[in-house]
């Protein structure tokens, strides 16, 4: 009899998933759950959706679902998902109904978080996270009446969105709880580079202050501070940050923040895997699980669970914190943990407008912020999580090749060496 | 068969005609700013000596910019195995940047990601890369992979025999 398998959440990890079960042999069933009307996509995609710069169809990177449905042959399951009971192995829709299988993978990814404030609701406040919330955003643009926006949460999404509305000539405010841009990578040096840029396009900020409410007085909001500031606009975007989905695990799976996983994908319950962002796998820096919110990460993660789950035996060492974003014509790249302690480098390449600080500890790079260095990126990415996996090899020659043609300063190559 | 674009370190002067064959080839703009895909350099060794380098994309096997890249434009040829890309709907992110190992991607004046895609085109119709057909020195070949694990193993040997030698 042919294996049954549910596959809850179909984002990149699920997408990934399904793609390397068949690729592996997996000839069994495959049941897809999803509530969404569009085919996997990278929320990141969103606001470049509505910059125009890509069209709907460039916001399905593998295609239309019937066209990946055709190509992976799996059924569609249009049916919210209310539990996944692990021990039982069985999928409960919010119908009530329950569906036994051999093996399921919550791959549902994470939502939004709105605080609880009073006016969180009220017109013309968006998150960005889906194709709706992006068409939402859209039509309100379009009405010609957005004339000022309070970006709420000096995030990656945050930072995208506050591009787009300076690009539209919308008056910007980029406000957060923490006291400088990108708390959660970014080391203040940098971050103060950084607002410095955005101030200089007239860009407005407002750090260390506590959201308190949205008012809504006949149409004109207000963004209200716990500190009594408030700034008037016409719309309020929330970018305060994402929660794993993982309200469908029942009791009996572990779930910390997303739900964890090992180096196989597998959660504590036998049967039932789990890959994305609603998942917690492993933290190479840390040796500790941690939800990584990266597109890559998703992909690996998912394809590992695939692999899996046709029975192939695969390993996903992890990954670690990393990210790499482009805006207003600058980058930030931020690798490790912000909050790692060790010595900290700081290097300038003025002709370039490049800056390094690398932070180490006993000869390993334990956090790196560059601004506007993209080009060897990946080069100190692999660099670094080769340092941590335990290696002592300095720089090959074709990575120091690639710096010097980057422009990025002999003495960052020479502490790296160290 | 899968093709290698294989660099003989002991044969390259860095000169530079497979960059600019590259330019050429593949219309790069770099006084716009445009970086081109294949990198010359040398790098001074610690014993005052020089080695010399020309870089470009590697064609990885599991090629981490696809996996990365959020739009799907990278993929593998079939035919050539050559990291090839569709840049329609790349939005600069430089994902593809972060993921490479090595440097690769590019930027057009655009935005969009531009890369070494082996001159692919030219390979299936039994020429060679433009950087390979320009290389003075014969230190850049088209290689087939079976052609290129022998080369491999004849420089494994020949390193093991001059460190035995010396």
């Amino acid at each position: 009899m042919k294996k049954k398998t549910a596959v809850v959440g179909f984002g990149c990890a699920g997408y990934h998933a399904v793609k390397a079960m068949r690729e592996h042999g997996y000839d069994g069933e495959i049941d897809v759950y999803t509530d969404s009307d569009w085919a996997p996509g990278n929320p990141m995609l969103t606001t470049y959706y509505i910059y125009g710069k890509i069209r709907k169809e460039g916001t399905m990177p593998f295609g239309a679902m019937e066209e990946i449905q055709k190509q992976f042959g799996f059924c569609v399951r249009r049916e919210a998902v209310s539990r996944v009971l692990s021990e039982e192995k069985a999928v409960q829709t919010s119908d009530g109904r329950k569906e036994i299988y051999d093996q399921i993978l919550i791959s549902t990814g994470a939502r939004a978080f709105v605080p609880p404030i009073p006016g969180a609701d009220s017109e013309n406040v968006f998150v960005m996270r889906t194709m709706d919330d992006a068409e939402q955003v859209k039509a309100a643009l379009s009405t010609g009446k957005i004339k000022s926006a309070v970006v709420v949460g000096a995030s990656m999404v945050g930072i995208k969105l506050v591009e787009l509305f300076h690009a539209n000539g919308i008056e910007c405010t980029l406000a957060d709880m923490a006291p400088y841009i990108f708390p959660v990578s970014a080391v203040p040096q940098i971050a103060a580079d950084i607002e410095a840029r955005l101030k200089e396009k007239g860009i407005r900020l407002v750090f260390s202050k506590a959201l308190q409410a949205i008012e809504n007085e006949n149409g004109k909001l207000k963004v209200v501070f716990a500190d009594g500031e408030a700034v008037p606009c016409d719309l309020v975007m929330m970018c305060i940050g994402t929660r794993a989905n993982t309200q469908i695990a029942d009791e009996k799976l572990a779930v910390n923040r997303g739900i964890v996983v090992d180096t196989s994908m597998r959660t504590n319950m036998p049967g039932i895997y789990s890959a994305g962002d609603c998942c917690e796998g492993n933290n190479i820096q840390t040796g500790q699980t941690q939800i990584i919110g990266i597109w890559d990460n998703a992909a690996r993660q998912g394809e590992t669970a695939g692999a899996n789950m046709a029975g192939i035996k695969t390993v996903y060492p992890g990954n670690m914190l990393h990210n790499i974003t482009h805006f207003m014509g600058m980058d930030f790249i931020g690798y490790g943990d912000v909050r790692s302690e060790g010595k900290e480098y700081t290097y300038e390449n003025p002709e370039f407008g490049q800056k390094f600080v690398v932070r180490e500890k006993d000869g390993v790079p334990v956090c790196m912020n560059f601004l506007d260095s993209y080009g060897a990126s990946g080069v100190f990415k692999a660099y670094m999580i080769k340092r941590l996996e335990g290696s002592r090899e300095p720089l090959s020659p074709v990575a120091r090749v690639r710096m010097i043609r980057e422009g990025v300063p002999e003495k960052v190559m020479d502490l790296l060496n160290d | 068969m899968g093709k290698v674009i294989d660099l003989d370190i002991h044969k390259c002067s860095a000169c530079g005609a497979c960059a600019v064959a590259c330019m050429d080839q593949n219309d790069l703009d770099v006084t716009a700013g445009v970086s081109p895909f294949r990198v010359v350099c040398d790098l001074e060794e610690k014993n005052g000596g020089f080695e010399y380098y020309s870089i470009a994309c590697f064609h990885c096997e599991d090629a981490p910019c696809i996996t990365a890249c959020p739009c799907n434009c990278l993929s593998k040829d079939e035919e050539t195995g050559f990291t090839i890309y569709d840049n329609t709907n790349c939005i600069g992110c430089h994902s593809c940047a972060m993921a490479c190992p090595f440097g690769a991607p590019s930027y057009a004046a655009d935005g969009k990601m531009i890369k070494c895609d082996g001159c692919v085109e030219r390979v299936k119709c039994g020429l060679e890369p433009a950087c390979v057909r320009n290389c003075p020195t014969g230190a850049l070949t088209l290689l087939d992979e079976e052609e290129f694990k022998e080369v491999k193993v004849t420089r494994s040997l020949k390193k093991i025999m001059d460190m035995a030698n010396e």
